[in-house]
């Protein structure tokens, strides 16, 4: 069943990628968006690859209005797929209304939390309303290594959130970012995510960017520690295989963002304030939902990943990875 | 055809795309994307034209002399490749019973 096949053959294979490596060229409509809804977040942690906290959210964030509007558009363009983020989502006012809208248009929709506004009652309207999915950071197996990440965090109550998922019934995926001082609980959490009940697990590299470049001192791993980690999770893909999903990302940014030049995904970062953003390891703005609809700017997003600063963005990054602190400074193509 | 067609058995329930699988029509046919593993496949014309078939409610068994009619094929590839099709969907968990 190739793609773009023409004749009666209908063919024996399905040609299978997904979100993010489909590629966006044919498409009328992005496959998947992931907005942050707001910058604001009850934690600080140390890693965060936005620059997001305790009185973080954005000035101009969108307003009810334009968010509903956004909703509106996204559904109607049929886009299969969303994701709330933040900042930590669960504290937008509107996040509940959000969550109505969406999966009452029969979107599909994954919160991406950080587990602590997860109550017994939150969870059971959660699944009364049909998320897909609801993600949680767990960046540790142990209470001293997750709080140590996530200041002001308590892993007891991220915990205690997954739980509260679980009895519920919501699908449940867990994210883990790897530093220094939790990399050697990857096995164990791993093992807790399972336990939890989780039918996903999440991991990668951890991004020198947003709050993290000011920590990096304290959390960067060394190359050897990554092999160790990334070790690890291909053994526990096997070990759960069939079970637990365990999906990880092991390439460098540099290689990832090569390859997207040419492959731009099907995938649109939505920011607080209705900025589009190519991808989120790039600082580039290819669009504003203030002022135009998604469907002119997914129109545009093609050629936005074709200007030569992403290019050249990329290849200064080749010499001074550093460039990725500047990531929140964005640049409008 | 009748061969391909022994395996769907008459009293089946009638067969629709997952509970986590959306469908979307494009200019080069169609993406089936399963959210839950967050994986796209895409089709092309003929298959979309077989998903739409499912999502309009026909009948499994019905699909592939439709789309022999549609497709005006007299050498039954269609037919075969439609249940072959079906059983692709069937095992990567894209449709349900």
């Amino acid at each position: 069943m190739a793609t773009q096949a023409s004749g009666p053959g209908v063919g024996s294979q399905v040609p299978v990628t997904t979100p993010a490596a489909t590629e966006s060229g044919d498409l009328g409509a992005p496959l998947y968006i992931a907005w942050q809804v707001t910058n604001e977040c009850n934690l600080a942690c140390l890693h965060c690859i936005e620059e997001s906290g305790p009185g973080k959210a954005f000035r101009d964030e969108l307003t009810d209005e334009q968010v509903f509007s956004v909703l509106e558009q996204a559904l109607d363009l049929e886009v299969p797929y969303l994701s709330f983020s933040g900042g930590e989502p669960m504290v937008h006012p509107r996040f509940f209304d959000m969550v109505e809208y969406v999966c009452g248009r029969n979107g599909q929709l994954k919160i991406e939390t950080n587990g602590h506004y997860l109550s017994p009652e939150n969870c059971a309207r959660l699944k009364r309303l049909g998320v897909k999915a609801v993600q949680v950071s767990l960046d540790g197996a142990t209470k001293e290594t997750f709080n140590r990440m996530r200041v002001r965090g308590d892993f007891d109550r991220a915990l205690e959130g997954v739980r509260n998922l679980r009895a519920a019934g919501v699908p449940i995926e867990i994210n883990y970012s790897p530093t220094c001082f939790n990399a050697h609980e990857i096995g164990v959490a791993v093992d807790l995510a399972a336990e939890l009940g989780a039918y996903s697990f999440y991991s990668g590299r951890t991004m020198y960017t947003g709050n993290a470049v000011k920590t990096w001192h304290r959390l960067a791993l060394s190359e050897a520690q990554y092999d160790t980690f990334f070790e690890v999770l291909h053994q526990k893909t096997g070990e759960y295989r069939g079970r637990m999903r365990v999906h990880f990302h092991e390439m460098g940014l540099l290689e990832e963002l090569r390859y997207r030049l040419h492959h731009p995904a099907a995938l649109l970062i939505v920011l607080p304030n209705g900025l589009v953003k190519l991808i989120n390891a790039l600082p580039f703005v290819c669009g504003d939902l203030r002022l135009q609809t998604l469907g002119e700017i997914w129109a545009r997003f093609q050629q936005a990943w074709q200007d030569p600063r992403v290019a050249k963005f990329v290849d200064d990054l080749a010499k001074d990875p550093g460039k990725t602190a500047s990531l929140h400074q964005w640049v409008y193509l | 055809m009748a061969g391909f067609l022994a395996i769907i058995a008459a009293g089946d329930p009638p067969m629709k795309l997952a509970k986590y699988v959306k469908f979307r029509e494009e200019k080069f046919g169609s993406v089936l994307f399963e959210t839950r593993s967050e994986k796209v496949y895409t089709l092309n014309p003929t298959a979309t034209a077989v998903v739409r078939e499912l999502q309009a409610g026909r009948d499994e068994r019905d699909i592939p002399g439709r789309l022999k009619e549609r497709f005006r094929d007299d050498s039954g590839a269609i037919e075969r490749e439609v249940v072959a099709f079906f059983a692709e969907l069937r095992e990567k968990g894209l449709v349900e019973d």
